[in-house]
């Protein structure tokens, strides 16, 4: 038996999905699924369309009015209007929506502040002044290198190619995946949980309270002592498979008679009816495990203790 | 004495712990939600009183949860409820009454002054190169294209004759229009650079001095071009109103980039992350006041450049400009400290 650490983790959902952990104000660390790389790189693409879509229908408005007023005072307004939404789109929604763009909304993404407290403008707008570099910088110099190096010498050149190639390439690279606005503002970019109360598997549908509970299978210490949490949860996932019909009679029957067999279990073997014998084991196993968890007794599995 | 020897209560602890406080997760899950399409501003005034209260109630379900609770998916659950609601509850900082007034005003200023030695050693490259341009091109007026960029020379260049130089310093009239566009150019091409100026200092602060260098360089170029032809107090008289914002936004990115450099090179106590992270906040409202101060710059180039072309009046100009400068960011927000937001941030 292990005692219970006193540092009670977040608990994991699948292994294979990276979670980010945020402390908020209150001390209870939260877990959330990070988002990942390719779902922030639709959400970005949308952005952008929106964002180039704007800037095409500012661009094409203000020439327009050039042409027809004979002056060039609409094109300089044009140019500010365009540096105003290339510049303000991201922070707008961000600051309004908080943390979310259409884009984001679009793929439930959501920027959160790393050290767990509310998400502050400067770090909305330290985020987003990375931007240009990490994204804009490179793709200018993958399609007009002339024009961004000018006539700079190439041992500057080459470190700086390597240097703007291991920004971008930095959310593949971190562990959370974080892009360089992340780190330089503290922020992290994660998926909205969903969540969904299933069916408590314990509850006792059939039987009103208080109604005699003769004809429920008892088990005694020694048997429940056998299995562990690991085992327990997997039979509850077998339990919701049933009870949305994705397992048959004949599995919960072989796993059934395989723990009557494993626990020495005295009374009549479940043949006839396995999913009663299955409910009674679950529901026993798991007030026996919760009251030795009360007293700081966690039993991992069946080889632990 | 174990429930299951005496054959009494078969149900464990957990579901009745759920039973009891299922409602109040069903309600936070529907305030949670209405908040997420809507936005907090969709939520009645009971609503917005409830999340709080509820949120607070999820996360202790959920530490007894994670403790006690054998069923994955009740934890599960709770951790999903939970995060969420965290995001509705502390998502974004509401902005109060006079935030933006007290951002430029107060905590701006602040700012800057909190980067007094990254502002010594941005000024210091840009007149670095201001001297290098200087003396190279005392040597052969040939540097200055290597200096100054031909799309922001218009015309000024070693090439010009003396009355065209004089002229570019004087233009108005009908000409006034276009230099109004003009200014709108470089207002856009300059705040970008300056966003770049920050935003470069990432790798270590060296491409931030570089840029620096070389607007040094533009500058001492076209000092040096005008004091060739006798013309340095005109031209200061033209440069300095509009420069005194500009020239200054330009040293606050190039601070502002430098701090990011420093940050990584020495984080003190500080891991790199959170070192890097404290100053990229500290400095994003740097360079927000840097891009307000180029657009200041760009309404005096456009505006009141080409109406006023007396000398003194610039002269005058340029003392007001600077004098307002210097206020504002060395005097405003003196012995005021931010003001603490409400802890959960509900409070409009």
């Amino acid at each position: 038996m292990r005692m219970v650490d006193p540092s009670v983790a977040p608990l994991h959902d699948e292994p294979g999905e990276r979670r980010l952990t945020i402390v908020g104000p209150e001390g209870v660390p939260l877990s959330f699924p990070a988002a990942s790389l390719g779902e922030r790189a639709v959400a970005f693409s949308i952005d952008i369309v929106i964002l180039f879509a704007t800037i095409f229908f500012i661009a094409l408005v203000g020439m327009f009015l050039t042409a027809g007023s004979g002056l060039t005072f609409p094109f300089g307004m044009t140019l500010i209007a365009i540096f105003v939404v290339q510049h303000g789109y991201f922070v707008f929604f961000e600051t309004h929506w908080q943390g979310v763009t259409p884009g984001k909304k679009v793929m439930r993404l959501r920027v959160v502040s790393k050290d767990g407290a509310g998400l502050v403008t400067d770090a909305i707008i330290a985020r987003n002044l990375m931007r240009d570099v990490e994204v804009f910088l490179p793709g200018a110099v993958l399609a007009a290198p002339e024009q961004v190096w000018g006539n700079a010498p190439s041992w500057m050149i080459v470190p700086a190619s390597l240097w703007l190639l291991l920004m971008f390439a930095m959310p593949a690279l971190s562990r959370e995946r974080t892009r360089i606005g992340d780190l330089v503002g503290g922020t992290l970019v994660v998926r909205l949980p969903q969540a969904k109360l299933l069916k408590d598997q314990a509850q006792r549908t059939s039987l009103v309270p208080g109604a005699p509970q003769d004809d429920v299978l008892r088990f005694t210490v020694q048997q429940l002592d056998v299995y562990g949490e690991t085992e327990l949860e997997t039979l509850a996932g077998l339990m919701r498979k049933t009870d949305e019909g994705k397992a048959s009679v004949h599995d919960l029957r072989v796993v059934a008679l395989a723990i009557a067999k494993k626990i020495g279990f005295s009374g009549p073997l479940p043949h006839s009816d396995p999913r009663k014998f299955l409910r009674a084991f679950y529901q026993q196993q798991r007030s026996h495990l919760e009251k030795k968890l009360l007293f700081g007794q966690r039993k991992q599995d069946k080889f632990d203790g | 004495m174990s429930a299951a020897d005496r054959g009494g209560r078969t149900e464990p602890r957990s579901v009745a712990f759920r039973k009891e406080r299922e409602g109040q997760w069903f309600e936070l899950d529907r305030i949670v939600t209405k908040s997420m399409k809507g936005g907090l501003k969709s939520l009645d005034a009971r609503e917005l009183h409830r999340l709080p209260v509820l949120y607070r109630a999820v996360l202790a379900s959920l530490s007894v949860a994670r403790r006690t609770a054998m069923d994955r998916a009740l934890v599960l659950y709770l951790e999903a409820l939970a995060g969420r609601a965290y995001l509705a509850v502390y998502g974004s900082r509401r902005s109060t009454r006079g935030a933006i007034r007290r951002a430029l005003f107060e905590t701006f200023p602040q700012r800057v002054r909190s980067l007094l030695p990254e502002l010594g050693m941005s000024t210091l490259f840009v007149t670095l190169g201001a001297l290098v341009a200087m003396q190279l091109m005392k040597v052969d007026m040939g540097w200055y294209d290597a200096f100054v960029d031909p799309a922001l020379a218009n015309g000024r260049d070693p090439n010009a004759d003396t009355q065209t130089l004089r002229e570019v310093l004087y233009g108005g009239g009908e000409q006034g229009e276009a230099l109004a566009t003009f200014a709108s150019y470089l207002f856009v091409h300059n705040a970008r650079i300056g966003m770049l100026c920050f935003a470069l200092g990432f790798a270590a602060g060296i491409p931030t001095a570089l840029l620096l260098f070389t607007n040094g360089l533009m500058l001492g170029a076209f000092l040096e071009l005008y004091a060739s032809r006798g013309l340095t107090v005109e031209l200061l008289g033209w440069l300095l109103p509009h420069g005194v914002p500009e020239i200054g936004a330009v040293i606050l990115c190039g601070a502002a980039g430098l701090h990011l450099g420093k940050s990584m090179l020495l984080p003190g106590r500080r891991t790199v992350r959170d070192s890097l992270a404290h100053a990229g906040r500290k400095c994003a409202l740097v360079v927000a006041g840097a891009v307000v101060l180029f657009g200041i710059a760009g309404l005096v180039e456009g505006i009141f450049r080409q109406a006023v072309t007396d000398t003194t009046v610039r002269y005058t100009v340029f003392v007001f400009n600077l004098t307002w400068f210097l206020a504002w960011l060395f005097l405003a927000g003196r012995g005021r400290k931010g003001k603490a937001s409400s802890p959960l941030g509900l409070v409009r």
